[in-house]
């Protein structure tokens, strides 16, 4: 799957999960530039990830994403 | 001078910074009465370390493990909408049958009791009120005294009370409970509950977040209501969607927990529910978030 429209597809469901329509995804987004998005959501928002793509994390994986790039590259590795 | 709590709370920073920053933003607003209930409890707790050749430390590093597996838990909780646990044979097998996971987990809980902000509202509710509802009374019973905290409030405060009992499943949490609260003036019995006391009842009974660990709640509050005098007052708590290695009924919501205490044929006396974090009752439900329900219940 192209990682643009992986992007595309996280952002939404971050809009959904965090109930806020203004987020707009980059690569280097983190944590901290997120409104909402703490270790209580990012729960919510790995699972949403795991069902729309039909995948499933490792903790490992998780707790190694710095940024919402290497989520995009990790999901990417597994579609 | 720095005080247990800050020593604690300064090794959970160097050891895991984001938990230490939401738990400090979480206490924001305690002051005093939190700060010296805590260090009174802590420094009990330190000194059982001392006298077992550990240190705080070992609590510390039992927390983060605790926490580590709270959030594997949790992970599945979202994934499948129910806890990881349905049967108490396993539960008994794979936990409290298991010295080295108890300890770790009982330790674990120590800590939370202070460091959670709705764990230190659960034992505020106890305080503020024990008085009113086990004045005059003589017997008193904890059903899974787990730390040793309530117990150790409940001798302290209540001094109408000649006979206090606890009794655990775990000998792990038996032996933590004794060695924290380190006084003779309470007997311990290692039974499964419902094996326990045929005719004896009890003026007060508390019981701290039990009903989630048993397949059948309902006989477990049945039993609480033979334990205790037709005047008798139970100090009850229980949790909303908190996944543990050691939680097997799910309760969804207050409303729940009402119902099944109503059909067990008692009265809820006054009660208090808090969110573990700091969000809205609607954002609690919407993302499945632990919230603590504590309640005083009489006998209807």
């Amino acid at each position: 799957m192209e990682r643009e429209q992986i992007l595309k597809d996280i952002n939404a469901i971050f809009i959904d999960i965090l109930d806020n329509e203004d987020i707009v995804l980059t690569n280097e987004t983190t944590a901290a530039d997120v409104d909402g998005w703490d270790s209580l959501t990012h729960i919510q928002l790995v699972v949403a990830f795991e069902n729309h793509f039909g995948i499933r994390f490792t903790t490992m994986e998780i707790q190694g994403w710095e940024n919402v790039g290497a989520i995009v590259a990790c999901i990417s590795s597994k579609c | 001078m720095s005080t247990i709590l800050k020593v604690i709370l300064d090794k959970i920073k160097a050891k895991n910074p984001k938990h230490y920053e939401k738990l400090v933003a979480h206490l924001e607003g305690y002051g005093t009465d939190y700060e010296n209930l805590a260090n009174s409890f802590f420094n009990k707790y330190n000194e059982y370390l001392e006298r077992n050749q550990k240190s705080i430390d070992f609590g510390v590093d039992c927390y983060l493990h605790m926490i580590e597996d709270m959030l594997e838990e949790r992970f599945k909780f979202i994934r499948e909408g129910k806890y990881s646990n349905s049967s108490f044979d396993d539960v008994e097998k794979r936990i409290y049958g298991n010295p080295e996971i108890m300890t770790y987990h009982m330790h674990g809980l120590v800590l939370a009791q202070f460091l959670w902000f709705d764990q230190y509202e659960r034992i505020l509710f106890f305080i503020e009120n024990i008085n009113k509802y086990a004045k005059g009374g003589k017997k008193y019973l904890e059903i899974g005294g787990g730390h040793g905290l309530y117990m150790n409030e409940a001798v302290n405060l209540l001094t109408n009370i000649e006979k206090f009992d606890l009794v655990d499943i775990s000998q792990s949490s038996l032996d933590l409970a004794q060695g924290i609260i380190n006084t003779n003036q309470v007997n311990y019995f290692l039974k499964n509950i419902f094996d326990f006391r045929e005719s004896e009842t009890y003026d007060f009974i508390t019981m701290g977040e039990v009903l989630e660990h048993v397949e059948e709640p309902l006989n477990l509050l049945n039993k609480i209501n033979q334990l205790l005098n037709k005047d008798g007052v139970c100090y009850i708590t229980t949790p909303i969607n908190a996944p543990m290695i050691d939680h097997i009924y799910l309760f969804h919501n207050e409303t729940e927990i009402r119902d099944m205490l109503n059909q067990a044929g008692f009265e809820i006396i006054e009660e208090r529910i808090v969110i573990s974090e700091k969000i809205t009752e609607k954002q609690a439900a919407k993302f499945k978030v632990p919230v603590m329900y504590a309640a005083f219940i009489k006998k209807q």
